[in-house]
This record gives structure tokens, sequence and C-alpha cells, in this order.
């Protein structure tokens, strides 16, 4: 049982790849410390969810891959929703994405983030 | 102190062995805990932080639950406590030198001390002794894990 809900809203993508593992890293740390952690990805962010797509971002050369980090926290219990409408700016399909997120409209993150204790931005 | 598969484990400390901690009473009914070397292993070899989570002091933190967490550059995760308990107080070395948890896993690099609420209960639950380093030789030989 999670001590408490906290919130990580991601809007950093493949253009800015140092900006893309740390927001995983820490929702996985954030896992470790018991408290229940949701993802919302929105804007770029979405773009991360693209199959395939984080396998190929480097926040460091030679270094992991985001998918790594990625990984890492759906496998820690990280839950991923995804804004409906950042996937029109993208024309992205639901099918285009890794099948753990869930599609939620933009009114779900203002109801998770008032659940939250704590909402980051990234 | 033995030795199973290259991990220094000493047979007086209790194990939780699921999550590689250990706790050790050191009188007045003070428990101290801490991570094993197989924890250490597990872990990378190398820590960036080990923090104990303060939000907790003064406390009762349930067994099996976080107390600290552990990272590294590529790696986070919780510190599990072996007993249920009051978190009284953290290894204030740990901040200037997280290391001192592989280094000295079961010395200098303690984690945290805790008031046990049920220490004869659980004590029951974890392993000790020599047959408790056999069930912790059959949970490393079940993961495929050493420490050479």
């Amino acid at each position: 049982m999670a001590d408490d809900k906290v919130m990580i809203v991601m809007t950093s993508g493949p253009d800015t790849p140092r900006r893309c593992a740390t927001p995983f890293f820490f929702a996985s740390l954030a896992v470790a410390m018991e408290y229940d952690v949701t993802m919302f990805f929105t804007i770029d962010g979405t773009l991360l969810l693209k199959k395939g797509v984080a396998e190929t971002i480097f926040p460091k050369t030679g270094g992991e891959p985001v998918s790594k980090f990625l990984r890492d926290a759906l496998e820690n219990g990280v839950k991923f929703l995804a804004c409906t409408a950042s996937m029109e700016l993208h024309d992205l399909q639901p099918s285009d994405l890794i099948p753990e997120v869930q599609m939620v409209g933009g009114a779900s993150m203002w109801q998770v983030a008032e659940d939250s204790k704590t909402v980051l931005t990234f | 102190m033995s030795n199973i598969r290259g991990c220094n484990l000493p047979d007086d400390l209790f194990y939780l062995v699921e999550k590689h901690v250990w706790a050790k009473p050191i009188g007045n009914g003070v428990i101290r805990v801490g991570m094993t070397s197989v924890a250490g292993k597990l872990s990378g070899g190398k820590l960036a932080a080990v923090t104990v989570k303060t939000k907790n002091l003064g406390t009762e933190v349930k067994q099996g639950k976080s107390l600290a967490t552990i990272e590294s550059s590529k790696f986070v995760g919780p510190v599990p406590t072996p007993v249920s308990g009051v978190l009284l107080r953290a290894n204030e070395k740990l901040a200037d030198n997280p290391n001192i948890v592989i280094a000295d896993p079961y010395g200098e690099g303690w984690i945290a001390e805790i008031q046990p609420t049920d220490w004869e209960g659980e004590k029951s639950t974890l392993a000790t002794g020599q047959a408790g380093l056999a069930a912790y030789q059959v949970k490393m030989e079940a993961d495929g894990v050493s420490c050479n």
C-alpha cells in the first residue's frame, strides 16, 4: 500500500534526449519510496511512447537508451497515461504506442494532479 | 563468518532473504538493520546515494516495506526493513559515503536503527544461523547470484 500519490508530467521528447531519462529514474525512485506513481505524457513526451522510439534515444553518448529507464519504471509499477490531444498533435493512433500506456483526456490530468501530493513537470 | 557463493554472510545475523537485508539486536531492545553483501553485488557495486526516508523517523515501518532507497547511475531500488518497528535513527555516515554499505555492510555500513514492535513474533520469519544461511544459499542458487 503506497503512502501517497505523486505525479510526473512528461512534456520532453526525442528532440531533447538529455531530458528524457531522469523523469523515469525519478519515477522508479518514488516507487522505491512507497509512493503510488503516475506519469502523464503530453506534448512531445507522448512521442517517447511510440513503439521503437525510446530505444533510439540516448541521453548520454555511449550510455543506456531511454527505453531502459522507461522499462524499469514500468516494471517497478509506474502507471503511464497519455493525453489524447497530444496524439492528435503528432498524428498518432493508439496502436502506434506501447501497450502499457492508457489513453486519457486532458481532464484526467487535472484529476490525477488534484489527487497527488506532489506534481513534477519535465 | 560464512562465505556463501563468494558472499560474506555472518551466521549471527537475522536475514530477510527475499529482500537481501539483515537485522541484529544491539541491546536495549534496539535492532540495527542493513543490506547484505548480496544486495551490494546486485546493485552493481557502486552507489551514488543511500537515503533513509526521514519522514519515517519516529513512525512505524512494517516488515518488508521501504525504509530507505539506494541509487546508482543506472539503478534505483528500495531497502525494505527486515523487522517492523519505529525508525529511531539513520546512519549519518551514509550521506558522506554511501559506498560503506558495500565496503562494510555489517559494520560501518549499517543503514538504520529500529525499535521493533514485534521482534519475538517476527524473529521466526527471518533466516539465521547455519540453517538460515543454507536457506539463503538456496535463494542465491535459484537466482543465479554470486559475489565472485
